[in-house]
């Protein structure tokens, strides 16, 4: 592996130490005898720097808590930031404005705009700004995601594991505050998987970047440095350093 | 984000294919038609100006009528042109005969049928400077017996030099000796119009007027200026006679004709508009669909960071440029659609010598901004639901929104059909002046009410209307349901076949109900058994000598013609009508509201009771008149009458011996007769017939029906102004079922996987296919019972307002009806077969792995 020079920090740099952090979070769906309270009063803090997994069984609410702290979805109560950021302060544009130049996203599935090609898919958010991509920056990305030949491809012509490379260097060449990964790996067979894990967990150690990750495979969670368990709405528990057998055994332990 | 755009406007361009067909359709008859007239506008113009090339200066008088086809003058007396050619700088002055004749072919026929321009009769000029005709063959008339036919006539009618030829005027049929044959100019004809000559004092005789000429075309010499001439020979003028430049003469008859062709430009219009109206509902359509099919990738581009001004703009600029191209094709297709109507028209005998394609620029703009205009603003609400896609639709399958029923919506909607009906109530009840743009407004905003409204009614609707489908199985509950399931996309597409059935079954009722009431008034009125009628007008009209003739057959106990005139009647040109009272009360029902109908003499004349309540005529009024002969005159109101006949005309009219002394003598004509038998059982009817034959033979041009053929042939014109609206209107509904083909389609490729569930778990093909038809038709169905409601519920308003005018009775035209309605669903099945094949060829296995 070839070491590569740290570049400058985020173009939004902020000086807390947290990348984003919720304060109270509620979020409540439908009304009445249908009511359902998918996050419970929630207080999570995701530090600068660090890679963070968010898991916890179906229906515990980590995908939602997700959305909500990227800004993709509205809470019934509570704060959430992102850097300084408060997101309940932010009208629409703004929100959209911050997605683009101080988020990134990974998703499970159609991350890529099909009718443009990979090259072009990597710098649609600066496209989107109007800016001009810093080349260098850009090239670093690509060649550390190994796409270099590939970039001219649709998505189509390109594997599961190519297209969530392609996510994940979109992701990264703006170089935003924070990237939202959701199930990455879902969809990948454990081969892609490791690589786009392998390239996530770099960026975070080579370049510094903050990355939060939802995932329900322990395997893929073992990359983080931390992990936070949700279930029924609220955190439960937390772990640091984790690996695959501890967190296993927690998730076992978790119907108790 | 612009390469997003039209990335993705070029990855779904087959998608796209009927918005485009739709506004190439609409924006080629829009430019088509304009295209059109203006060739012909600018064809006529120059033939005008090479008819008239060679006069300088016209003299004629200022007592004139204004008619729909120009202005029509008294003619003046020849004894001002020797003082006209002793003005200095007047090369040649000469006086022009034009009069209205009727050459017979070799078998007794007009020769020029009424259809087009009439035949006219001409002196041949002897000034070189102003004679336009040079003989191919033969010699110029010199006697009262000779005759040259243009180039055109004589080979129609198989003439060659030496003929006899018959000429029928109003005074009666003459024969004459063919001296020659002459083109004018180049042209076969007159600047496409038949033509006859004669000499001077020999068409003078046969139109009744010695010594009298239309005007006088008068030549300067070499050098002076037309206007230089004018005012030259205005010195020497009497009053009532004015001198005008040959340019000035000219562009009158130019701009009258230009009047005419604006008529029908904005006739055809009309329709144009009409079919992009009816595109835009495809396109709104289109979109909608795209938008909800591309939620994913809208969802992703927001969540990334696109702004919703970004994604908004994203759709209009895809409907710009699809718009655009679309718009610049459809003119070039109307252009060639232009040519070959015009080759068509130069076919059947309109339309004047070579007509050169004339491409107003302005109106080719026009098109295309229209039409792009049409596609942009179409897309608009798509575009709008586009933007507020949440970025939350990328992660999940978000259902999209697809009830439409909100509160809003239908009061919306019913605001708008409310506001519709009240202009359309404006429109032919309020009497105002605007009354026309009232009513298309009030039709526009019934109609997007109506749709407004659709997506609320669709569903209850479907539901009705598959309710028998039902129980043709599986297939048809299916069908049933998926035309339930989408109400805004069913009902937008119902929509558009909505006004395009909805006009149609308004013309259908309209027509039906003007039918019906001339056939009741006639049957009312004509006490008569036999009408004499013709296609002429005025000096081609029936000569009166008629009447004498049919009342002196001993079978016939009374006989009355009508006749008519333009004239300058209370201040404005109308069409004024002429008969003798006494004869006519006997054979039309005719009552007095007040004073005396059959006492209208000389110095008096008639109102009708709708006329005299308009203007509040009283009887003993003085009215002001001014006719083609006699100048101005006041006539005394001495009738106010009422009848049922449908006679065309302002409602004014006046006794024969006013008529005769007001008009020139070959305009002294009728244009129907009316014939009471002495024996009116069938059997006389039968046997008065061979008599009454003889004497109408006599009269070219002249036909003898009885009321049972008149009162078809008066439907017959009716059901042939039907053919040609319905023709117009058929571009309005091959777009509509163009939309309901787009529909389909895209409903089957939305519906990939669930199609591919069904046939994996053991739907035939054939079942697939079945229930493809079978949703189409209730689409179909749908639409077209909804727009047959409109189309009755808008002709009975229409009929309503005419009541005035004559329309009492109201026509439902049945069969017409079921026909539509047989035709709907034929063309509901057809627009299904190739979405239903699509639909039954999907590869079960990678429908069902599709994402």
């Amino acid at each position: 592996m070839t070491t590569i020079s740290t570049p400058p920090g985020p173009p939004t740099a902020a000086p807390s130490a947290a990348a984003a952090r919720t304060e109270a979070v509620t979020k409540i769906y439908g009304e009445g005898e249908t009511q359902v309270t998918a996050l419970d009063n929630v207080d999570v803090t995701f530090e600068r720097g660090r890679f963070t997994a968010i898991m916890g069984p179906s229906g515990s609410g980590k995908s939602t808590l997700m959305h909500c702290v990227a800004g993709l979805d509205s809470i019934t109560s509570g704060r959430i930031w992102i850097g300084d950021v408060e997101l309940g302060t932010l009208n629409d544009r703004q929100l959209t404005r911050l997605r683009r130049d101080a988020v990134g996203f990974v998703f499970q599935a159609f991350n890529l705009v099909p009718t443009l090609t990979a090259g072009e898919n990597i710098t649609l958010p600066m496209d989107l700004a109007g800016r001009t991509p810093d080349r260098e920056w850009v090239d670093t990305v690509i060649t550390t995601v190994g796409l270099s030949d590939r970039l001219s491809h649709r998505p189509s012509e390109l594997s599961g594991g190519q297209q969530q490379r392609v996510a994940v260097a979109r992701a990264l060449a703006s170089r935003p505050e924070i990237i939202f990964a959701d199930e990455p790996t879902g969809n990948l067979d454990s081969r892609s998987g490791t690589e786009v894990l392998t390239f996530m967990r770099r960026a975070v150690d080579e370049f510094g970047q903050t990355i939060v990750m939802v995932t329900h495979d322990p395997k893929a969670a073992s990359y983080a440095d931390r992990i936070v368990l949700l279930a029924d709405g609220r955190i439960v528990d937390e772990m640091a350093s984790p690996t695959v057998d501890s967190i296993i055994d927690r998730m076992k332990r978790l119907g108790d | 984000m612009l390469k997003v755009t039209l990335r993705g406007l070029m990855a779904h361009k087959v998608r796209l294919v009927a918005t485009a067909v739709s506004v190439l359709l609409g924006v080629a008859f829009m430019s088509g038609t304009q295209v059109l007239t203006s060739s012909i506008g600018a064809s006529f113009d120059k033939t005008f100006a090479d008819v008239y090339a060679q006069i300088d200066v016209v003299v004629r008088s200022t007592n004139k009528v204004e008619t729909p086809f120009g202005a029509e003058r008294t003619r003046i007396s020849g004894d001002i042109v020797p003082t006209i050619d002793a003005v200095p700088d007047v090369e040649a002055a000469e006086g022009q005969v034009v009069g209205q004749i009727k050459v017979l072919d070799k078998a007794g026929k007009p020769l020029v049928t009424a259809q087009g321009p009439p035949n006219f009769g001409l002196n041949w000029l002897t000034s070189p400077q102003l004679n336009g005709w040079n003989l191919i063959d033969g010699v110029a008339p010199s006697g009262e017996g000779d005759i040259v036919l243009d180039a055109k006539s004589a080979s129609d009618g198989g003439f060659a030099v030496g003929d006899r030829v018959d000429v029928s005027v109003t005074s009666g049929v003459r024969e004459f000796r063919l001296s020659g044959i002459a083109k004018f100019g180049k042209l076969e004809t007159w600047g496409g119009v038949q033509a006859a000559l004669f000499t001077t004092t020999t068409l003078q005789g046969m139109l009744g007027e010695p010594g009298t000429f239309d005007w006088i075309s008068v030549a300067g010499t070499d050098g002076t200026s037309q206007d230089q001439l004018r005012n030259a020979v205005s010195k020497v003028l009497p009053s009532g006679t004015e001198a005008i430049t040959g340019k000035e003469f000219t562009e009158e008859s130019q701009d009258a004709f230009q009047k005419l062709i604006a008529i029908f430009n904005t006739f055809l219009l009309v329709f144009a508009l009409i079919a992009l109206f009816v595109g835009s509902f495809i396109i709104y359509n289109t979109f909608s669909i795209i938008v909800a099919q591309r939620t994913r990738e809208l969802a992703l581009l927001r969540a990334i960071g696109a702004g919703r001004g970004q994604v908004l703009r994203s759709v209009i600029v895809e409907a710009f440029v699809v718009g655009l191209v679309a718009s610049i094709i459809g003119v070039g297709a109307g252009i060639a659609l232009a040519i070959g109507l015009n080759a068509l028209m130069q076919q059947i005998g309109f339309s004047g010598p070579d007509t050169p394609l004339v491409i107003p620029p302005v109106a080719v703009l026009v098109s295309i901004l229209v039409g792009t205009g049409i596609t942009v603003v179409s897309a608009v609400f798509p575009a709008r639901r586009a933007a507020t896609v949440p970025p939350i639709a990328a992660m999940r399958d978000v259902a999209v929104d697809r009830t439409g029923t909100s509160r809003l919506r239908l009061s919306i909607g019913l605001l708008l059909v409310l506001f519709g009906a009240f202009l359309l109530w404006l429109g032919l009840f309020g009497g105002i002046d605007a009354s026309l743009q009232a009513i298309g407004g009030g039709a526009f905003f019934v109609f997007i009410g109506l749709t407004i409204v659709g997506p609320v009614a669709a569903g209850p609707l479907a539901s009705v209307l598959g309710w028998p489908v039902q129980r043709l199985g599986v297939n048809g509950r299916l069908a049933r349901e998926n035309a339930m399931r989408n109400p805004r996309r069913t009902s937008t597409t119902a929509s558009a076949l909505m006004i395009g059935i909805g006009l149609v079954g308004f013309i259908a009722v309209t027509a039906q109900s003007v039918k019906a009431s001339t056939v009741e008034a006639i049957d009312q009125s004509i006490r008569g058994q036999y009408v004499v009628s013709t296609e002429g007008f005025g000096p081609t009209a029936l000569p009166q000598s008629i009447v004498p003739e049919l009342d002196a057959d001993p079978a016939v106990r009374a006989a009355a013609g009508i006749g008519g005139t333009f004239a300058k009647v209370d201040g404005s040109d109308k069409l004024l009508l002429a008969t003798d009272p006494t004869a006519f009360a006997d054979v039309v029902s005719v009552t007095d509201v007040a004073g005396s109908f059959i006492g209208l003499g000389r110095g008096q004349i008639a109102a009708s009771k709708k006329l005299a309540d308009d203007k509040g005529l009283e009887i003993g009024r003085e009215i002001s008149a001014t006719f083609l002969q006699g100048g101005s005159t006041t006539l005394v109101l001495s009738s106010i009458y009422d009848t049922e006949l449908p006679l065309p005309g302002s409602g004014w009219i006046v006794s024969v011996d006013q008529f005769n002394a007001s008009i020139p003598p070959d305009y002294q004509t009728f244009n129907q007769a009316y014939v009471l038998l002495r024996d009116d059982s069938s059997a006389g009817i039968a046997a008065a017939k061979p008599g009454l034959e003889a004497i109408v033979a006599k009269y070219p041009g002249a036909k003898l029906q009885d009321l049972a053929e008149f009162k078809k042939a008066q439907t017959d014109q009716a059901n042939q102004f039907l053919v040609i609206v319905y023709v117009l209107l058929a571009l309005a509904l091959v777009i509509a079922i163009v939309g309901v083909v787009n529909t389909l389609l895209l409903s089957v490729y939305e519906r990939t996987r669930e199609l591919g569930l069904l046939r994996a778990v053991g739907m035939t093909r054939r079942q697939v296919r079945s229930s493809i038809r079978l949703e189409s038709v209730i689409i179909s169905l749908m639409g077209t019972l909804v727009g047959l409601i409109i189309g009755l519920v808008f002709g009975w308003a229409l009929v309503k307002a005419l009541a005035d005018e004559g329309i009492t009775a109201f026509g439902i035209p049945w069969s017409q009806l079921v026909v539509i309605v047989v035709i709907a669903v034929l063309a509901g099945v057809g627009a299904a077969l190739y979405p239903a094949r699509r639909a039954a060829r999907l590869d079960v296995l990678a429908a069902i792995a599709s994402e």
